[in-house]
């Protein structure tokens, strides 16, 4: 029984965040040359086995991905990308892997669809039913987090499976604890360099337990994801959709919160469009209102056996 | 990262449960006073007659020389056998977890051998003797004075919120022994003996209508130089080490036993009628995602409490990471109680004891403890913003 990270895993995380620091700007949308570079390093296909394609981890390193995702608060279509690497058929499979195919999010929404990171003819993911499909004409619209895409059609047509609900549901939590983590980041770094009445503000008790409650909502939240995720691996954990559940509720409010009071803690610059605080709240929003949202997580997990 | 247990700990763990089931006492712990006493050491020697005290101890000093992940799921599996009683709430608590703990980390050879495996044995019952009047979140502050005369320090002033001082053997006491020095340089950690004259305690009250909590006042104590654990005026850090042990591993107990208590008050829920007297609370909205929001964040705690094994694991001391840990639990606990008053309603007012089956009032008043003890959530948070974070001290 381990929860802390392996050197292994380290590497895996610090090589996501070389690629990340290198290619992704905080605030600026998602570059093509991190997609590329994403495909190279096989980011889309790292939790299949190889005779798949993939680049054989689990699920538990598909989690870390995705946290630092969340870390860089990175637009994109990444997580369902990630998804559609459980594609059966071989050949789709592989053009997703290999970053070809770029594949959105989708939920029903009435008769139609609501589409998020999707392209018209493009594929994506229903989440509702966890499989892959193409949609058909988009109408955009404006999203909450400007630097997603965001728009609904009427017509989809069933292409192949996406894989566990609860995969979904995990690596939406982790992008989301990713997230929470990044926001502790910003209010502390910003608490060391503003001064006011004479003295950096993070040393005022009023924003470092703030910012003190932050990093236990992060900690909290990464910790269950981790825990989720092996538990999730190891498929014999009989109550890994429990650890699931309680991470996506814990992950959702902890990104969500953090976010939130991550503007309060930079004041009037955190309000402007020009500091990058906002991306947070608005990518956290968004993230945590997928799959039911948390009040469909907590009705999950109160309705989970013991 | 892995979940796996190891055959020696799944064996070990059906040890536990099967011993459990024939060993835990089934009458009611007695609140206070020397029956309480006699119950906490009774149940301590039972373990150590079982080969369970000092699960995690070394096992030259009576222990038996385990995991921390074996003695967290010896707590899981006390936590399951429904015990009448609650760990954190026993006068053999200090010693487990504080003084044991310090002795072991910093204590001399003689010191170790006498103290840690009477500990053990249930033959010594410790208590603390940190705060006082004038040096509470202050800590550092203290003034209870000891001055050394021939090989021995003779210690005048007074301590306050010392749970069991009544019928403790022992004290983990904090005494300033160098007036002139910069006030954390200035302190001792010494082994106080609780029988020797000057001693005087008085019983405080506690809004749970517990009396084991007390103020300690000291005439001219005389303590043995040899008592003195660490060195002379570096009691701080020795301090500082039983304060990460209480803020690392302490209240693995209790956060543990969290986790079953939220799923009693589950049961509660199905089965008492919710507001409006027609569905059952756990029908209610409200109630059902307090209860659900409760179910996620023990889970978390569970989360991290084996993460913080881990990280002990790769590190001698507890780190400032515990902190982290304490806080989260300490408001966690207060929320599951605050919910449990909400559920059960007017079956609140009928006042309970602080622990024992399907009680939850009393639980509920001791609940505000645990944002106090032990330092409150304002210095955890100042530790996590500080220590953790790197945030600009407070001046």
């Amino acid at each position: 029984m381990d929860l802390l990270p392996t050197p292994e895993q380290d590497e895996i995380t610090a090589s996501i965040q070389a690629v990340l620091t290198d290619r992704h700007t905080l605030g600026q949308p998602m570059s093509d040359e991190l997609w590329t570079a994403a495909a190279d390093q096989g980011w889309f296909g790292l939790g299949m086995s190889e005779d798949r394609g993939g680049v054989g981890y689990t699920i538990v390193e598909e989690a870390l991905l995705c946290i630092e995702l969340g870390r860089g608060c990175v637009p994109g279509p990444f997580v369902g990308t990630i998804l559609a690497s459980a594609a059966l058929e071989a050949d789709l499979r592989a053009q997703i892997i290999s970053g070809e195919r770029r594949v959105g999010l989708a939920e029903r929404l009435g008769d139609g669809y609501r589409i998020l990171d999707g392209e018209s003819g493009g594929l994506a993911v229903l989440l509702d039913e966890m499989v892959l499909g193409e949609i058909g004409e988009l109408s955009a619209e404006p999203c909450l987090d400007p630097l997603t895409s965001l728009g609904t059609t009427s017509e989809w047509r069933d292409v192949d499976e996406a894989g566990d609900g609860d995969r979904a549901t995990l690596l939406i939590a982790a992008t989301l604890a990713g997230l929470a983590a990044a926001t502790t980041v910003q209010s502390v770094s910003y608490g060391m360099d503003r001064e006011q009445f004479g003295q950096p503000v993070g040393g005022f008790q009023a924003v470092k337990h703030r910012c003190a409650d932050m990093a236990v909502k992060s900690e909290s939240a990464l910790t269950q994801v981790h825990y989720a995720a092996i538990a999730f691996h190891d498929g014999q954990h009989d109550d890994h959709r429990f650890q699931i559940e309680a991470a996506a509720v814990v992950a959702a409010r902890a990104a969500v919160e953090n976010a939130e009071i991550n503007i309060q803690n930079h004041g009037g610059i955190g309000f402007t469009l020009e500091h990058t605080a906002h991306r947070y709240v608005t990518r956290a929003r968004v993230l945590a209102g997928l799959r039911g949202g948390l009040r469909t997580h907590l009705a999950d997990l109160l309705a989970q056996p013991v | 990262m892995n979940l796996d247990f190891t055959p020696d700990e799944d064996a070990f763990r059906v040890r536990a449960r099967t011993w459990l089931a024939d060993n835990l006492p089934t009458h009611e712990r007695p609140p206070q006073g020397q029956a309480m006493r006699e119950f906490d050491v009774a149940w301590q020697r039972t373990l150590f007659d079982g080969g369970w005290a000092g699960i995690n101890w070394p096992v030259e000093f009576g222990g038996q020389g385990l995991s921390d992940i074996q003695q967290m799921i010896w707590y899981e599996e006390f936590a399951r056998a429904d015990p009448p009683f609650t760990l954190n709430n026993s006068c053999t608590f200090v010693g487990n977890n504080h003084g044991g703990p310090t002795l072991i980390a910093c204590g001399n050879d003689d010191q170790k051998s006498v103290h840690l495996p009477a500990i053990l044995r249930g033959d010594e019952v410790w208590c603390q003797g940190f705060s006082e009047p004038g040096a509470g979140s202050d800590l550092g502050s203290l003034s209870c004075k000891a001055v050394v005369d021939g090989d021995e320090l003779v210690v005048t002033g007074q301590k306050i919120w010392t749970s069991y001082a009544d019928v403790a053997d022992f004290q983990e006491l904090l005494v300033r022994t160098d007036p002139s020095a910069p006030k954390h340089k200035g302190i001792s950690w010494v082994i106080c003996d609780m029988t020797f004259p000057g001693i005087d305690i008085r019983p405080i009250e506690t809004m749970a209508h517990t009396t084991d909590f007390a103020e300690v006042f000291y005439d001219e104590v005389r303590i043995p130089l040899a008592n003195v654990v660490g060195q002379m005026n570096e009691g701080w850090r020795v301090a500082m080490s039983t304060l990460s042990f209480e803020r690392g591993t302490a209240f693995m107990a209790d956060q543990i036993e969290l986790a079953k208590v939220v799923e009693n008050l589950i049961d509660e829920a199905r089965t008492r009628t919710g507001p409006g007297g027609k569905r059952p609370a756990i029908q209610d909205e409200e109630l059902s995602r307090r209860l659900a929001t409760c179910r996620a964040e023990v889970a978390a705690l569970r989360a991290m409490t084996i993460a913080g094994i881990s990280r002990n694991r790769r590190t001698e001391l507890p780190g400032p990471e515990g902190s982290m840990i304490r806080l989260f639990h300490g408001e966690l606990h207060q929320r599951v109680y605050r919910l449990a008053l909400d559920i059960i309603g007017a079956d609140a007012f009928r006042l309970t004891s602080i622990d024992g089956e399907g009680v939850w009032t009393g639980p509920y008043l001791q609940s505000f403890a645990y944002t106090i003890g032990g330092g409150t959530t304002d210095i955890q948070r100042n530790i996590v913003g500080e220590r953790v974070l790197g945030l600009p001290r407070v001046k």
